[in-house]
């Protein structure tokens, strides 16, 4: 088997070889005394700097430039960074920070609560979003102590200061081209040059917070996730972000490489549409096409383990009941038949689908390719529906109009991979597909999904500020959606770095914020 | 008709490619037959399999049979390639020798059309065509046709122009010849073996066209056996299971070949001119 295998990929090779005049990748033999420049292979989105603009404040904080007051730790709870601590007024309406004493820009300029009280007030001027999170009355500054008054009590307000919308820059500073050098921030690096291709940094001279392990750091994008582990392979990076599952096993020798790899965030989820005319108005047809889904093999085998198998909304890597909720939806073919059965769908005419006055039961599954795992779900449901009749027609999007789609209900299945946490709360994340959307008011509620008891939960939620009691509300939330088969959680991915051992501490964290770190340093030879 | 059969008896290279071309096309019709699984049946934990006596070419990312994939990729890739070629022949001739007979404003409208279309590059064209209709295969036929038939067109044109101005065509006209029988007796049949072999020779280009496309994703959808997203399937685990990208790279590979060459001795047997 062994040989076959070596063969294959030999001829393999030759036959690639003839066709590619590309060059070979070849040793790394720059074996330096000290290592001084890190080379990082990454996935960008961001064509400038502007931490304000789109999401392009990730890559300002992924690449270890910008940082905020408040830093999400392996367990999403709110730990101190640029501010010491906080805490919130009786009335919870008075948010008090204490801003660091030794934080400064890389600049030199000392990080005053002034200078936050500015960056702060410059991201609400320039960023809708930041708006939509929280409105507030008034902020004040006194030295290194920061008052922030909100409109209405904001349980969740020092998290959505976490969001690298909320990066503190130093808005003294005028004379520079955000998009291409970025604003003056408290990171441990400072860029260089900078375009969407390539990313070069030098150390932060006045960095605050220790010292700054590597004199020099570059970063290639490389957006296709194969040819980023061809070149951790050939030595041209360092440290790579996000290998693709398939690759994983060509890294799992210790002595040369350290993977790590933790439950991401996300959820790849398929919205299912419950409007009264589609098949799934039927509570028993999408039970019945829940049930016929293995999603463990899916997870364990097409996906090499990469993923946990889908459940209850909320992912395994926080702490929002994931153990003690039960799907009762698993996978169980039988008992999807019999579904389909009760509720009307037979197979009359014998063409293997199944059917009710003279109509097949077709379902379109929209889904974009951009990222590796859609595809591949939404292929295995077309094949595992299909083997209790129902058909599954597969609609490959681009990314842009999969929004739209969303948002005007025109699909029976979509999928998407999302962000279940938002500034460290779930609570945007658990209403924007399943409460109530009366006369559009909940736009991304396009599936015609409605249940009063979830809405009232979710009233609940709003106004709840202790933690553990807002815990329990998603939980409850979370039950709803399942008993309802109101979903299809297909997974949670797992996010990795992988380095080779040239470099130490490369670990990843749950939030998608933080890849290059100051912890980050050569190895020790 | 006649020179095929001599061409069969009397050139080797020409019969023996034509055998591999019946080979093929006798692979695709049978693919049912000899396929030992149905190539959509996906059995999730058999994913990825090496290939081995049970699966001769290993299995795919759903755990169906690469081997019998490969197969029925041939019935699906050589049929819409020979669609593709077809369409192109018939558009692109047809409105060539319209231009090259008539003239004048026919002949200025279209070929200042074909001077639009060959002023893009063409996979270009073609998938920004194949993009804002979306993927399929019809679609994708549809964006290569537009690309494509302008070759033809000009060929035909030139063709026609330079045959108009034979006695014989003029001895037609001026006996009262109708349009419409002097293109169908005299033009056609003279300009027709150089577009076959135009054709022939084509469709190998084309089919690394149409593979181009599925590979971009904008012809077949899965879960379609067609080898170029087939290629584009298993390009994701080239490292991992690089026998899903080998197969049907090599069945591309081998066909593109043999009518290559066929379409090389076609021209050998069906235009005695190019003949040492």
């Amino acid at each position: 088997m062994k040989k076959t295998i070596k063969f294959t990929a030999a001829v393999a090779m030759i036959g690639l070889m003839a066709f590619a005049s590309a060059g070979c990748g070849g040793d790394d033999k720059k074996a330096a005394a000290a290592k001084d420049t890190l080379k990082f292979g990454v996935t960008n989105f961001a064509d400038s700097l502007e931490p304000t603009d789109n999401y392009f404040g990730w890559i300002v904080m992924r690449y270890g430039l910008g940082e905020c007051l408040v830093k999400f730790d392996e367990k999403m709870n709110s730990t101190p960074w640029l501010a010491e601590n906080w805490q919130v007024s009786d009335d919870k309406l008075t948010w008090t920070f204490k801003i660091n004493d030794k934080a400064k820009f890389s600049n030199g300029n000392k990080v005053t609560a002034e200078a936050v009280k500015k960056s702060i007030e410059r991201t609400f001027e320039k960023a809708a979003r930041a708006r939509a999170m929280f409105e507030y009355d008034n902020i004040s500054a006194d030295g290194q102590t920061l008052m922030i008054k909100t409109h209405t009590p904001v349980a969740t307000l020092p998290g959505m200061l976490g969001d690298p919308l909320f990066i503190i820059i130093d808005t003294s500073v005028t004379d520079r081209d955000y998009a291409k050098q970025g604003p003056i921030c408290t990171g441990p690096y400072m860029v260089n040059t900078y375009s969407k291709a390539k990313a070069v940094m030098d150390a932060n001279p006045n960095y605050w917070d220790g010292e700054v392990p590597f004199k020099h750091v570059e970063i290639p994008t490389i957006d296709d996730p194969n040819t980023r582990a061809m070149a951790l392979q050939s030595g041209e990076i360092d440290m790579a972000i996000n290998i693709a599952p398939g690759d994983m096993s060509l890294f799992s020798n210790k002595d040369k490489y350290n993977i790590s790899a933790i439950a991401s965030l996300r959820d790849v989820l398929a919205r299912m549409n419950v409007k009264e005319g589609k098949p799934m108005y039927d509570k028993r047809v999408r039970e019945a096409l829940l049930s016929s889904l293995d999603r463990e093999t899916y997870c364990k085998v097409l996906l090499k383990d990469t993923f946990t198998s889908g459940g209850p909304l909320m992912p395994p890597s926080v702490d929002y009941g994931f153990d003690q909720l039960k799907d009762p939806n698993t996978y169980n073919v039988e008992r999807a038949k019999k579904l389909l059965e009760e509720a009307g769908w037979k197979d009359t005419n014998g063409d293997g689908y199944v059917d009710k006055e003279g109509k097949n039961l077709e379902m379109d599954f929209i889904f974009y390719s951009g990222r590796a795992e859609l595809p591949l779900f939404a292929e295995a449901t077309q094949s595992d529906a299909k083997k209790v009749g129902i058909k599954v027609n597969l609609k490959n999007v681009d990314y842009n109009v999969l929004d739209g789609i969303g948002v005007r209900g025109e699909y029976d299945l979509l999928i998407s991979n999302i962000l279940t946490l938002q500034a460290g709360d779930p609570e945007v994340f658990i209403n924007q597909y399943w409460k109530t959307n009366v006369n559009g008011n909940n736009p991304q509620n396009g599936s015609g999904y409605s249940n009063p008891a979830y809405d009232a939960l979710s009233d609940k939620l709003a106004v709840e500020f202790d933690p553990a009691k807002r815990r329990q509300l998603v939980i409850d939330m979370q039950k709803i959606i399942l008993d309802d088969a109101a979903t299809i959680i297909f997974g949670y991915p797992q996010t990795n770095m992988i380095s080779n051992n040239s470099i130490a501490n490369a670990e990843i964290l749950p939030c998608d914020y933080y890849w290059l770190t100051k912890e980050i340093k050569p190895a020790q030879k | 008709m006649e020179n095929l059969i001599n061409g069969l008896k009397n050139n080797r290279a020409f019969a023996f490619s034509s055998f591999l071309v019946l080979l093929l096309i006798g692979i695709a019709l049978a693919a049912p037959l000899l396929a030992p699984y149905d190539p959509l049946e996906a059995t999730m934990k058999n994913a990825y399999l090496p290939p081995s006596s049970e699966h001769l070419f290993g299995t795919d990312k759903l755990g169906r049979d690469n081997f019998s994939r490969v197969l029925y990729g041939a019935s699906y890739s050589l049929s819409s390639v020979l669609l593709l070629v077809a369409v192109i022949f018939a558009v692109g001739t047809s409105l060539g020798v319209l231009a090259g007979y008539f003239g004048g404003k026919v002949d200025t409208v279209i070929m200042r059309i074909s001077d639009m279309m060959i002023s893009f590059p063409g996979m270009i064209l073609a998938i920004a065509i194949a993009g804002i209709m979306g993927g399929s295969l019809i679609n994708a036929i549809i964006a290569l046709t537009i690309v494509t038939w302008t070759k033809y067109a000009r060929l035909a044109r030139s063709m026609v122009l330079k045959i108009k101005k034979r006695d014989f065509v003029e001895a037609a006209v001026v006996n009262g010849g109708k349009p419409t029988h002097i293109l169908w007796k005299h033009i056609v049949p003279n300009i027709l073996p150089l577009m076959i072999i135009t054709a022939a020779s084509d469709i190998g280009a084309m089919m690394m066209e149409l593979a181009g496309l599925s590979f971009l994703g904008f012809g077949s959808q899965p879960p379609a056996p067609e080898w170029g997203l087939m290629l584009n399937e298993g390009r994701q685990q080239l490292q991992t299971a690089p026998w899903l990208m080998f197969f049907p790279g090599l069945a591309i590979f081998l066909t593109v070949v043999v009518f290559n060459l066929w379409g090389d001795s076609l021209r050998d047997v069906l235009d005695p001119r190019q003949e040492d």
